[in-house]
């Protein structure tokens, strides 16, 4: 089933770059990239597989436990369109196309020093000769660089103007995780990427290691009253984790439960909260109204205009 | 159970010596790995794992070493292309293409991600690489051909729309000149270079001392690699976005005829009967083409595959690396 599974994916993808991607490529000038556009096209397949599968595993789980029934779905539709715009969208092949330019001048200079960048797997002995356990270690670096990213947003004052749109959300559901700023996710896009190439993950495990995390971030959002148990919740991040960060007064600063995919790190630098029987309202007290209800547009401006005054060191309103 | 009767070979105890058997060698970029087939059944004998991705290959010049440049994981593999073991691997930054000066005295190594060309000494005895020097033609450097006094390398420069004559002796950069949109696959043939020019539909046939391009043969859109047969036949050029296979007069390089292959042909390996072994870069394929008659027979690989080397025992194999001379 597997390989009938796989058979299935590289003729879909074969042909989708024969009859459009390579032409296209062609016309554009730029054949260059068709090795690298070959590789990439994976994300964009995968973008409609991650909306897929983090469907099929969430709504079922919203319509049979939710935390709290809303007859006005409206600002939940927005969040619809965010999923669309950012997995669907363009925004991770333009950090792609950034990143392999200031890459290619990277790696030339660090060459010149002679010095040849390493992997994981030439710097752990073991690793090499054992795929899984170099895919886990990934995943646990790059969930590392996760935590702490998200913990930056909510401690820069300028991020936390782009980040606050994501907590603004009062009905919280599976697709409210890629209710963002295009600047931040521009900036997750160019950090996750970053150290990504930084500590060499295998462009063929890339998107793989994407979709786990991403089918785990929408399950965390999910409206749903679950928790993994006593153990369970310290191994995973679970919907119950992650609703009290986006309680009503768990926003800014005073931020709990940052972790991404492993409760680890909160446990570690001492910001985890695993009171298992709460299910706090969420959103955001301070946030206007236009980060609340607005639509796509109206939240997008809004940020972009807190965004200024953070950076010119003004309160966000006024 | 497929993946069981693949490696039945391997199960009961072949090895390619053993088996005296003429074999493949296909390297995936996009798995990675590189496969080793045995040409009359299909079946794979051995897997080579590889870090991140490999794509072309390069016979050492006494055909004892095969050497395989991991571009994504910054190694060479040295292979015993008797046997297919992995004697070692060679850190050396993004090595995507690298080829063998004719005197054997060189490997040349493009850097297509760093934007660098390195030129090493080949120490056949220990099979060992020294650096001897690094040039920057410009943007994506690619694939390389050699004048037969081994004075000097040519690079194609994708980026740069140009090819980059390096003078192995000063190992300075002697002369750029533009081709055409994305070069690709580049000979030395007759006293000309033969320029596969991948963002457009022809082969540009330059002259290296005049400097121009003297004349542009149409050969199907996404012109890329070129292949000189055996024995001086047909000079073979695959087409990407067309997908064919074109044959060139070896002396007038007027087109003798076009074969259809899907699937994005890329890198040959002539086998002893003068058919045509291919990597079809978009479809987990190889092809294996018949001039004579046309007919093209597929086999399931690894994913993207891209270098690829026929091996027959006792007879003198020939790669899109050895190809290019």
């Amino acid at each position: 089933m597997f390989d009938a599974a796989v058979r299935l994916y590289d003729s879909f993808t074969s042909w989708l770059f024969q009859v459009a991607v390579q032409p296209a490529l062609y016309q554009l000038g730029m054949m260059e990239w068709a090795e690298d556009a070959f590789s990439w096209m994976d994300f964009f397949v995968f973008g409609f597989v991650q909306v897929l599968v983090v469907y099929a595993v969430c709504r079922p789980l919203e319509a049979w436990r939710p935390v709290e029934r809303w007859e006005d779905r409206r600002v939940v539709t927005t969040d619809i369109a965010y999923t669309l715009l950012s997995r669907l969208g363009v925004l991770p092949l333009m950090a792609f196309v950034i990143l392999a330019g200031v890459q290619a001048q990277v790696a030339g200079w660090i060459a010149d020093l002679g010095w040849v960048a390493p992997n994981l797997e030439t710097l752990v002995p073991g690793l090499e000769s054992r795929p899984l356990a170099a895919f886990l270690v990934y995943i646990l670096i790059l969930d590392f660089g996760e935590y702490w990213r998200h913990r930056l947003q909510h401690s820069i004052p300028w991020w936390w103007a782009l980040h606050s749109i994501h907590h603004a959300q009062e009905k919280m559901t599976f697709w409210t995780d890629d209710r963002n700023h295009v600047i931040d996710d521009m900036i997750a896009a160019l950090w996750f990427g970053g150290l990504a190439l930084l500590i060499g993950v295998p462009p063929g495990q890339f998107p793989l290691i994407v979709l786990i995390l991403r089918v785990a971030e929408s399950l965390s959002h999910a409206n749903v009253r679950l928790s993994f148990g006593r153990l369970g919740e310290r191994l995973l991040v679970s919907p119950r984790f992650h609703r009290l960060h986006h309680g009503v007064l768990s926003a800014g600063q005073e931020g709990r439960n940052f972790a991404v995919l492993f409760p680890l790190w909160d446990m570690i630098f001492r910001t985890g909260d695993f009171r298992r029987d709460v299910f706090p309202r969420t959103g955001d007290p301070e946030a206007p109204r236009e980060l609340v209800q607005g639509g796509w547009w109206r939240q997008q401006v809004a940020g972009t205009r807190r965004l200024w005054r953070a950076l010119r060191g003004l309160p966000a309103r006024g | 159970m497929r993946s069981t009767l693949l490696a039945l070979p391997l199960l009961l105890g072949w090895s390619l010596q053993g088996a005296k058997a003429e074999v493949l060698f296909v390297v995936n970029s996009m798995d990675p790995g590189i496969q080793v087939l045995d040409v009359a059944t299909r079946a794979e004998l051995r897997q080579i794992p590889v870090l991140r991705e490999p794509h072309h290959l390069a016979l050492s010049p006494a055909r004892d070493v095969l050497l395989v440049g991991d571009s994504g994981g910054n190694e060479i593999l040295f292979i015993d292309p008797a046997t297919g073991e992995l004697r070692k691997r060679e850190r050396i930054a993004n090595p995507y293409n690298l080829e063998f000066s004719p005197d054997g005295k060189m490997l040349v190594v493009t850097g297509l991600r760093r934007d660098q060309v390195d030129i090493y000494a080949w120490e056949a005895g220990t099979a060992s690489l020294n650096l001897l020097g690094r040039v920057k033609p410009g943007d994506m450097p690619s694939h390389i051909a050699y004048r037969p006094d081994s004075k000097m390398a040519y690079v194609t420069v994708q980026g740069s729309r140009a090819i980059a004559a390096i003078d192995l002796e000063t190992r300075q950069i002697a002369w750029t000149m533009q081709v055409g949109r994305e070069p690709a696959g580049i000979i030395w043939h007759n006293g000309k270079l033969l320029v596969g020019v991948m963002g457009a539909d022809f082969v540009a046939v330059v002259d290296p001392e005049g400097r121009r391009v003297e004349r542009q043969i149409k050969v199907g859109r996404g012109a890329h690699a070129l292949f000189p047969s055996p024995g001086g036949g047909p000079v073979y050029v695959t087409s990407r976005v067309d997908s064919r296979i074109t044959a060139l007069d070896p002396v007038t390089l007027d087109i003798m005829r076009v074969y259809d292959v899907p699937g994005g042909p890329d890198c040959i390996s002539f086998d002893e009967r003068g058919r045509l072994w291919t990597t079809l870069r978009w479809t987990r394929q190889i092809g294996l083409l018949d001039p004579e008659t046309g007919e093209v027979s597929t086999s399931p690989v690894g994913r993207s595959p891209h270098g690829i080397l026929f091996q027959a025992r006792n007879l003198h194999p020939r790669t899109d690396a050895t190809a290019a001379r």
